[in-house]
């Protein structure tokens, strides 16, 4: 088996020679990567921020891993995996000589301390994606978990970077009383025995730059059968302002440089020394609206009316505001609840498709006069949102749809969104987890988050919402969500708006990098020319 | 009065007003909508989380109690966590501190190296073209913003000619004035233009004040009356703007160490500000008010050397 392996291999890449001659692997270098923020701390169970979740995969492994297509998983550090019959146990087997960056070997004891802190809802805030764990335990390299009733996300969530494995030897001997202590002692010290993914981190300026370190101990191969990391480390450096990032990579200073404003995509697609990537992505941008009867301030709210909220989604040409706001580089919303990239996404397209005259009809209906007054909340400084509001102001005036703009900065949106303070704000999600469940709860689930903020409350879409969390079969399940994403069409708590890309330049020397729909920076395979 | 004495009593006189700093500053930090709770928890943790949250960093304790804290543990020293960072505010402020102190002198030195000469050249030659040439550059300079300034020095010095590297600001001391030459030279272009234009005027006052022709009548060497007599009495206004030049560029470092990517005081204030951090925004503009208020007293001391009328009083 394996000799035939090794042959496959060679066969394939002799007949790729000839086309390819480049095939053969670049190694070592330093790739220089410029962001838009900087990471904070890096801790599989307390990253909460997006600079520091999309970089936990780089620091430490998972147990599985997410296909590449994103809709399962395969094995990671577990060589094997199985689900039980009846749905309550999940049994792993760690491959063997698994070693963490220092050199020290990863055991069970390992996983157990790991998994078991990640659940901890008093330490992680992720707690709550791995409710339905009751014990985790380990005999050798055999790994069971045991539920407290089925769960069909739990192997994504294996495969989620809050269920990475750190090395409990180098929690025990941190300095520190509690374990938040000891992980900010273990990430200041830039340590190399803390975790198994493809680097560590061996240097940190907070808020200016850091380094991550190839791990000479990864056990994935690459291409040329050698352990990855093609890299000797990456460097990243934080330039927080769009413009300068960019002549950082013009410059030849980094050799990439992530979040490309929208309105330089072109420019710089054209540019030869610059390969511009549209990675896909989970994220979209939508707008809740205030579905309560009446206002913060008390006065009656015509928004509470599904019709005038329908109106509104007709009444909005999403092709208009992806030119004007993305240049082109964006799709409408296809489901309401989540991007094409989520398992079980429907695809409901065109979503409100653009028309006026249904839009005046509803509005009719809903008997909301001329000179309505709505207030739309922008992010204060985002040419984006300022675009979206003077593009929504012409586009509805016809609605008679008196729209007026209140600018806060994110603190401000985030507390309005909470106590209910609005009538349609500007917002986005990206995925954390390869699973529907987080962004349909956080959209549509009255428990979770009331419906991101709207008020909105529909008793079907909450028994389905909390019946998909323990439906084994995977039709039925699919079938559940199927039956959500139509629910929250009709009822259109939010206006549907787009969804975009990642976009990332890179200097012409950079093979290899991906940046994943749910925005995880993976520098496993990349390779930079020098 | 001795300048000991003087000095001393300065360093009194600043304890009210840091005092007044701190009660405008603590205020003025809660009375903006948001809270560091919600921006710490970010929008997506429950109404339970942000309140243990809040009970952990004691923004439930009444606001008097808030205020006491703050005051007895800064006259200790102690300016608190940043919530930011997870670390002492003292610690992350003596990090950026030195960045932004280096971007500021720097920008003072090039601004008086771009200005005085010029100043000069344009008073002696007062109403001739090159008076006309120099005022106009600099009108122009005057009238730019300086981000505007900083993007297109570094689209063509750094990205396309790359004399210059477009970020960071390097490890030693000749590091460092390559690294911050670009920034320094944006706000420079700036605050010159202001003190080339004040410094002219007071040229052109001191020359043509009667000791200054006294002095040329008496057949002294040219050099000798410029540098002695012109350039001091001229000085003395050029120096109090300088001073208020230097707090305003202190407030300006929130734009150029944003667009230059430099991580000094000026960035990080706006990052603690869009967290809502309070104990580092309070930390911050204790120090850009420290700062400003040593830039003043030094103001001060120099012009009464400069001025022996001005007595320190």
């Amino acid at each position: 088996m394996k000799m035939k392996t090794v042959l496959g291999a060679t066969v394939a890449a002799t007949l790729a020679l000839p086309a390819l001659p480049a095939l053969a692997q670049e190694r070592g270098g330093t790739l220089n990567f410029a962001r838009y923020d900087g990471s904070r701390l890096i801790d599989p169970i307390y990253a909460d921020r997006n600079p520091d979740i999309w970089m936990v995969g780089s620091l430490f492994d998972t147990l599985l891993r997410g296909t590449a297509d994103g809709n399962s998983v395969e094995p990671g550090l577990a060589e094997s995996f199985s689900v039980s019959e009846d749905g309550k146990t999940v049994s792993m087997t760690l491959r063997e000589g698994i070693l963490f960056a220092d050199g020290s070997a990863m055991s069970g004891d390992d996983v157990v301390f790991s998994l078991d802190r990640a659940r901890n809802p008093d330490l992680s805030p992720w707690a709550g994606l791995l409710g339905s764990i009751d014990t985790v335990s380990a005999d050798g390299t055999a790994i069971t978990i045991a539920l407290k009733s089925p769960d069909p996300t739990i192997l994504s969530m294996l495969a989620t970077f809050n269920t990475a494995i750190v090395s409990k030897a180098a929690f025990e001997a941190a300095a520190g009383e509690t374990d938040q202590d000891k992980s900010a002692v273990i990430f200041a010290a830039k340590t190399a025995g803390v975790g198994s993914g493809p680097f560590y981190l061996c240097g940190f300026e907070q808020g200016s730059s850091m380094d991550f370190c190839a791990n000479e101990n990864y056990w994935r191969m690459g291409a040329d059968g050698e352990p990855l990391p093609y890299l000797d480390g990456v460097h990243f450096e934080i330039i927080p302002d769009d413009a300068t990032r960019i002549l950082s990579l013009q410059a030849g200073e980094v050799d990439a440089a992530e979040f490309i404003p929208f309105s330089r995509v072109s420019e710089l697609e054209a540019d030869p020394n610059i390969d511009m990537q549209l990675y896909p992505s989970t994220r979209i941008i939508y707008s809740p609206i205030n579905t309560r009867e009446a206002r913060a301030d008390g006065s009656p709210n015509p928004l509470a009316d599904a019709r005038v909220r329908q109106a509104l989604n007709y009444g909005t040409n999403k092709e208009a505001l992806i030119g004007l706001v993305l240049h082109g580089a964006g799709q409408p919303m296809s489901s309401p609840l989540m991007a094409k990239a989520t398992q079980y996404a429907d695809d409901l397209s065109p979503l409100y498709a653009y028309d006026m005259a249904k839009a005046k009809a509803l509005m009719s209906d809903a008997g909301v006069g001329e000179g309505t007054q709505i207030t739309f909340t922008t992010l204060a400084g985002s040419a984006d949102d300022a675009t979206i509001f003077a593009a929504l102001q012409q586009m509805w005036a016809p609605l008679g749809i008196d729209l007026v703009v209140e600018q806060v900065d994110g603190a401000t949106r985030g507390a309005k969104n909470r106590s209910g303070e609005f009538d349609i704000h500007t917002y986005g999600w990206v995925n954390d987890v390869n699973d529907p469940s987080q962004v349909v709860g956080w959209l549509g689930h009255t428990p979770t988050a009331k419906a991101v903020g709207t008020g909105w409350e529909s008793a079907e879409f909450n028994t389905l919402f909390d019946e998909a969390a323990g439906e084994m079969d995977a039709d039925a399940r699919k079938a559940k969500f199927a039956r959500m994403q139509e629910l929250y069409a009709e009822a259109a708590p939010l206006l549907f708006m787009y969804e975009t890309p990642f976009a990332v330049a890179l200097g012409s020397a950079v093979e290899g990098y991906v940046q994943t729909p749910l925005g995880n920076n993976i520098f496993d395979e990349a390779t930079v020319s020098r | 009065m001795s300048s000991l004495t003087y000095i001393f009593k300065r360093l009194l006189m600043m304890i009210p007003t840091f005092f007044l700093v701190m009660i405008i500053i603590f205020l003025l930090v809660r009375l903006l909508p948001g809270d560091p709770a919600i921006a710490m928890a970010g929008d997506r943790a429950s109404d339970a989380d942000i309140q243990a949250i809040r009970e952990r960093l004691g923004l439930t304790e009444p606001m008097l109690v808030q205020f006491w804290l703050f005051l007895s543990n800064t006259v200790q020293g102690d300016l608190g966590q940043s919530i930011l960072m997870r670390t002492d505010v003292i610690d992350v402020i003596a990090d950026r501190l030195p960045i932004t102190v280096f971007l500021t002198i720097y920008s003072v030195a090039l601004s008086l190296l771009i200005a005085g000469p010029l100043a000069f050249v344009a008073a002696l030659n007062r109403g001739r073209w090159p008076d006309a040439v120099i005022r106009t550059v600099f009108q122009i300079g005057l009238s730019m913003p300086v981000f505007y300034i900083g993007l297109v020095l570094l689209t063509f010095l750094a990205a396309q000619l790359r004399l210059f590297p477009v970020g960071g600001y390097g490890d030693t001391f000749g590091e460092r004035l390559y690294h911050l030459f670009l920034p320094s030279i944006t706000v420079a272009l700036y605050t010159s233009a202001i003190i080339m234009r004040n410094l002219r005027s007071a040229v052109i006052e001191v020359l043509d004040a009667e000791y200054v022709q006294f002095a040329r009548a008496k057949g002294l060497p040219s050099r000798l009356v410029l540098g002695r007599h012109v350039l001091r009495n001229a000085l003395i206004s050029t120096v109090t703007l300088l001073g208020l030049s230097i707090g305003n560029l202190m407030s300006g470092t929130l734009v150029t160490e944003t667009v230059f990517a430099v991580p000094g005081m000026g960035r990080l204030m706006l990052e603690a500000i869009f967290a809502r951090d309070y104990p580092l925004i309070q930390g911050l503009t204790l120090t850009f008010a420290i700062l400003v208020s040593f830039v003043f007293l030094m103001t001060d001391l120099f012009q009464s050397r400069l001025d022996p009328r001005m007595r320190l009083q």
